[in-house]
């Protein structure tokens, strides 16, 4: 019956019915009470509130429904969104409605929400009597089954019978028992086989309206006349608590308005198949939201209580954001360059979109630089709970971000690094284009030459020391060596920039004929560079030259060039029609700008490398110890005094935990994988691996706990040890492991097996770079998984690695190894001794008592969080990376 | 020099389902009792060993005597016995199930993958035999190279995807070592692709995007590729098992252009469903009939005109099949 009207382009055309719209309504008025269902349950207002407070309540939430609905009506107006479902439309303008009336009800009727909530549902029940009525007596033209079917009987009849035994059972003065038979269950029996019969019995329209109406009305009535009120409370004797109407209140809204959108969303597609499908589109919808809201319940919870502490005394420097920011720049930018469809009208608004997150990150730079040029520093002062002698404390802080321009080398390399990558993963190749100059033959061979004549060096170094038998022979060698190099450097970065500058013909055809020397000038400079610094950091050098350290100083020169070199290909390339030439002229750009990314990493790199001193130029600094201060994440606690520290132990102890599992138990799994899959006979051997696996799989971690602490830690030193959790840990992850590869190993196509196999390759050579290739996205899916259920393991960790809830330092896995002359040879005694870690932390706080400080519980609890996302987006990186391979994107 | 070949590859290969030939193999054969029983329509006759005896000059580059394949129960190929000439197209035809991708996929130990199968017989490649206990796989397979029914690359770039066997064999080297030491062979690598490619007819249209995923050409040039890539290790003997029923008419047409092309060097043995297509490209012909019977072989002309089996010439003729 809506076809008539589909193409209108009014939001809700004039010809429109009454019962579609009062249906859209109903529907609305369900999606409404839904919602605010749930505000309730998290205690976003007030079950009894009253009067002014529940105006302002649906004032906001009619307010943000305006706008939401407003700016897509704007949009579908001028065509650019086009909206033309009546359904959607209507049940849009349906929420404008309630929520309007909703609120004028509030403010012309003296009751609480949840009164009105109860006669909300009333009114629904009553609308879909009348709908269903409606359409029976053939008032209005639907299209109904002969049944609702025996399944919505069932579901009703049960629902039936639960309210027909608490009824008959709450009845005053009815004898409880009659011959034997409790007759709570009796009516429950009557109830229940009504329910059955008046659903499945009369035609679809009344079957399934007036059974859900009853249940609502029911349910509604309840919560209206206060038998469950907000007041109410059910207090169990042997429980210490109890349930109170502020808890049941909103389960009864939530089912009740789930019920109706069900019913509503019938009638309005005229029941028959299409009822059936609208009607459970709404069930399927809301539910879907319901478990959505609930996770990000859940996240939102845990931020809100934790982000305060684990955000104590942040501030970092305007510039060290600025860097972290170039990454996302660039992401923004090619977001933005993406084509955006045809040139018609409303593409201008995809366009829009697409520059959106540029323009956002563009107005944060200039926020961060107006912050620099300004000097003051932006702030948001807050408190913090900290415990002083087990006593809660409010300590003042607060969030800064400092005009400071000195850049910690970590932020630069990371941020570089990133860069340079993806640059270089955007360049393809100057191969054969321009003019092979004679002499540029000699430097090609030679540079890679003088390289590995370096590494070596820089090997020698590690083997002997910097200054064996106390002569200093490394700071010396490399002084003289990291000058020359330094100046190599400069050299080759500058001979482009010179050929590009001076010679004859136009920019474009220089930098075109010039490709070569700007292929070897710039990726030569990188490598030589870097070969440069890492000698310097073998043989502990810092050349200086009087004020100047030649190294990064060229770096910070040749970042300049490469910068410059960019831009003038860029012009050039701007100036040019040949094709040919645009495209080398575009790959030269991606060359300069993959240099100056390589260059402003050294930078960092030189400062890591030599420690000790920061490299400035002016006010900016590239140091050790930028301008970032994050206690709780670069902090151990710190036992006395007003300021507690962080938790950076138990972050580096949850990493290297993750670390180690995923060392052990990847290889491993994959192996069993490949053998199962590949070469194992497949029957009842691999069936009953099978199933093992799986049984693994689901035993309770305690488990892995027990053997843990029973069998590995009396064989590992019988300590608590960072290398029994990871050894745990990995038992726990192995079976996931497996279960994943074998899948993704079993779904890769036979036929890449068979064309190998054809052109006379091995099985293991075709494992190795076919099937396991073409494997790699489910199982980097599976180790996803399985990394995401470790890293926040609590359990067996207690028992194998205990519950250090005050760690001061950090673990140094890396620095514990130590290698000795005589068997293990090789120790390391990290490993062997405990940790903290993230879970355990939390549930070491926990039982604490009152010496643990439940403000940093909750932000040990976020910052668990926050390295398992980061885990999880690790891993889905890599997946994405190995799926681009094998597709062709 | 019967030999039993059951499991002597170390392949156990278990996905028999994907292999279609062998499930035509097994609906077809189903109920075969005797030699003598055919499907609908096709006439009764006793097949005489003259009708598969085709003489040649030149030197049988494959020979097969006494060919015996089952599928557990299944008797997919009986007594099969035939020499294939050097250089020279040799197109295998009859209708669904009578035998010939199997036989096909005999002629380099394929079948050896599939676990239900059990090979008798003899096939003798240069005079050597290749079901001998002692047969080096890896070598016999690059001598004969194989195409197969749906176009199967690698979810590689075109240049890894013809590059994949020589890599895998040792003969190019590109791994980190080989570059540190200066034993690159990117060049030799890039000749190889670039001759294979032309080979097969693929080269103009591929190699401005060499580095693209093979998965992203059409069905026609991924058949190509497919046919570049077992060109690459350099085969003797090329197997094609319906190697354009995938593929729409031009690229078909293409297909069918380098076979043609590629028996001046190759001896090519070609299954097919398309008559017209064996009448067009093939040298000789052998056709197999229901039962796994190879019931004559002789010249193309010679079946396609004027075949001694009635059946045959009922089949040739559209009567049945």
């Amino acid at each position: 019956m809506s076809e008539g009207y589909a193409h209108e382009n009014e939001l809700v055309s004039a010809e429109s019915n009454l019962y579609d719209r009062a249906m859209d309504v109903g529907i609305a008025l369900s999606i409404t009470t839904f919602v605010v269902g749930m505000i309730t349950f998290a205690d976003g207002v007030s079950l009894a509130a009253t009067g002014m407070e529940l105006v302002t309540f649906f004032g906001i939430l009619l307010g943000v429904v305006a706008g939401g609905v407003g700016i897509v009506a704007v949009f579908s107006y001028t065509n650019v969104v086009p909206i033309t479902s009546q359904r959607v439309r209507g049940v849009a303008l349906g929420l404008l409605v309630s929520l309007v009336g909703l609120a004028v009800a509030a403010a012309a009727l003296p009751v609480s929400l949840a009164t009105m909530l109860g006669l909300v549902m009333i009114v629904e029940a009553g609308l879909l009597v009348a709908a269903g009525a409606g359409s029976r007596f053939g008032f209005v033209e639907t299209d109904p089954s002969m049944s609702a079917g025996l399944l919505a009987g069932i579901v009703f009849g049960l629902l039936g019978a639960a309210i027909g035994a608490v009824i008959v059972a709450s009845f005053p003065g009815v004898p409880g028992v009659i011959a034997g038979v409790p007759l709570w269950a009796l009516g429950g029996l009557l109830f229940g086989v009504g329910f059955v019969v008046l659903t499945v019995s009369p035609r679809e329209d009344i079957g399934s309206t007036v059974p859900p109406a009853l249940i609502i009305g029911i349910l509604g009535a309840t919560i209206a006349t206060a038998v469950i009120g907000v007041g109410w409370q059910w207090t169990p004797e042997n429980l210490s608590g109890g349930f109170t109407g502020g808890s049941v209140i909103p389960v009864f809204v939530l089912f009740g308005s789930l019920l109706s959108s069900w019913s509503a969303a019938k009638c309005r597609a005229d029941f028959g198949a299409r009822g059936r499908q609208y009607g459970a589109f709404f069930v399927i919808n809301l539910n879907a939201f319901l478990m959505v809201a609930i996770m990000a319940a859940i996240v939102v919870f845990v931020a809100v209580k934790g982000i305060g502490w684990a955000f104590h005394d942040f501030s970092i420097g305007a510039l060290s954001l600025l860097v972290v920011l170039a990454p996302l720049l660039v992401l923004t930018v090619q977001r933005a360059r993406a084509p955006a469809g045809t040139d018609e009208w409303h593409s201008a608004a995809r366009q829009f979109f697409r520059v959106l997150p540029l323009a956002a990150v563009g107005s944060f730079a200039a926020m961060l630089l107006g912050i620099i040029v300004t000097g003051t520093p932006f702030e948001i002062p807050y408190q913090y709970a900290i415990l002083v002698d087990r006593s809660t404390v409010m300590l003042d802080t607060a969030f800064r971000v400092t005009p400071s321009l000195a850049v910690g080398n970590l932020l630069v390399i990371v941020s570089g690094t990133l860069l340079f990558t993806y640059f270089l993963r955007r360049y393809g190749s100057l191969r054969d284009v321009g003019i092979e100059y004679e002499r540029l033959s000699p430097v090609r061979q030679a540079v890679p030459a003088v390289i590995g004549l370096l590494v070596l060096l820089s090997l020698v170094f590690v083997g002997i020391g910097p200054a064996p038998g106390g002569i200093p022979i490394g700071p010396t060698v490399g002084l003289g060596l990291a000058t020359l190099g330094a100046i190599v450097v400069a050299a080759l970065v500058l001979a482009p920039l010179g050929a590009l500058l001076t010679g004859e013909g136009s920019l474009a055809e220089r930098a075109h004929e010039n490709a070569q020397l700007l292929n070897v000038g710039l990726f030569s400079g990188v490598a030589l560079l870097f070969a440069v610094i890492v000698l310097e950091w073998t043989a502990v050098s810092n050349p200086q030259l009087g004020p100047l350290a030649p190294v990064p100083t060229v770096a910070l020169l040749a970042a300049l060039v490469s910068i410059c070199l960019a831009a003038f290909a860029a012009r050039a390339r701007r100036s040019t029609d040949d094709t040919l030439r645009h495209r080398v002229l575009g790959e030269e750009v991606t060359l300069a700008l993959t240099a100056a990314a390589g260059f402003v990493t050294l930078i960092g790199l030189h400062v890591a490398a030599t420690s000790e001193t920061a490299f400035a130029v002016g006010p900016v600094e590239v140091a050790i110890h930028g301008s970032l201060s994050w206690p709780t994440v670069l902090q151990g606690a710190i036992p006395l005094g007003q300021a507690p520290g962080g938790i950076y132990p138990a972050i580096v102890g949850t990493i290297w935990i993750v670390i180690g599992a995923s060392l052990f138990a990847v290889p491993l799994g994959l192996g069993a994988a490949v053998f199962l899959t590949e070469y194992a006979e497949q029957g009842r051997f691999t069936e009953v691996v099978e199933t093992a696996t799986n049984a693994l799989w689901s035993t309770p971690s305690i488990v892995f706990g027990l053997f843990g602490a029973a069998f590995l830690i009396p064989r590992l030193g019988n300590s608590l040890s960072l290398l029994a959790a990871q050894l745990t840990l990995a038992f726990m992850l192995l079976p996931l492991v497996v279960i994943t590869s074998r899948e993704a190993i079993k779904s890769v196509p036979d036929e890449y097996r068979d064309a190998s196999a054809a052109l006379g390759v091995d099985r293991w050579t075709t494992i190795r770079s076919v099937v396991i290739p073409a494997a790699m996205p489910g199982v980097v899916t599976g180790v996803i998984l399985g990394v995401g259920r470790i890293a926040g393991e609590t359990a067996p960790l207690i028992l194998v690695l205990g519950s250090e809830i005050n760690a001061t330092n950090a673990i140094d896995v890396l620095g514990g190894f130590a290698f000795t002359t005589s068997p293990p040879f090789i120790t390391n005694e990290a490993l062997l001794n405990s940790s903290a870690a993230l879970p355990t932390q939390v549930w070491g706080i926990i039982t604490a008592g009152v010496s643990g400080s439940t403000s940093k519980g909750w932000a040990t609890a976020f910052m668990l969080l926050v390295v398992v996302l980061s885990f999880y987006a690790v891993g889905i990186i890599a997946r994405t990376y190995f799926r681009r391979k094998i597709n062709y994107e | 020099m019967n030999n039993q070949i059951g499991d002597t590859d170390t392949d156990t290969d278990t996905n028999v389902s994907t292999d279609t030939s062998t499930d035509s193999q097994l609906g077809a054969t189903t109920g075969v009792e005797t030699s003598t029983t055919t499907t609908a329509g096709e006439s009764e006759e006793q097949i005489r060993d003259e009708w598969t005896d085709y003489r040649f000059d030149s030197p049988a580059k494959l020979s097969v005597e006494d060919l015996n394949v089952w599928y557990g129960d299944d008797h997919a190929l009986k007594d099969v016995s035939m020499e294939i000439p050097e250089e020279s197209v040799t197109a295998l035809i009859g209708p669904s199930g009578c035998g010939k991708s199997t036989y096909l996929r005999c002629l380099n130990r394929m079948n050896d993958r599939i676990k239900a199968a059990r090979i008798d017989g003899s096939v003798e490649l240069d005079g050597m035999e290749i079901y001998d206990p002692n047969t080096n796989l890896v070598e016999l397979r690059k001598r004969i190279g194989m195409v197969f029914q749906s176009p199967n690359p690698f979810p590689k770039s075109i240049r890894d995807n013809i590059s994949y066997g020589p890599r895998k064999h040792g003969e190019i080297n590109k791994g980190l070592l080989a570059r540190l030491f200066g034993r690159d062979d990117s060049e030799k690598e890039a000749e190889l692709v670039e001759r294979s490619l032309r080979q097969a007819a693929l080269w103009d249209e591929v190699n401005d995007r060499l580095d693209d995923n093979a998965l992203g050409l059409s069905g026609g040039q991924q058949q190509r590729l497919c046919i570049a890539r077992c060109l690459a290790v350099d085969p003797e003997v090329i197997l094609m098992d319906e190697p354009a029923s995938a593929l729409d008419p031009i690229a078909t047409s293409k297909i069918e252009d380098l076979v043609t092309d590629l028996a001046e060097d190759y001896t090519v043995v070609i299954v097919t469903h398309n008559m017209q297509q064996a009448a067009r490209i093939s040298d000789q012909t052998a056709v197999f009939l229901t039962g796994g019977e190879l019931v004559e072989y002789d010249d193309t002309d010679k079946i396609f005109e004027n075949p001694e089996s009635q059946r045959v010439e009922d089949y040739i003729t559209g009567k049945f099949g």
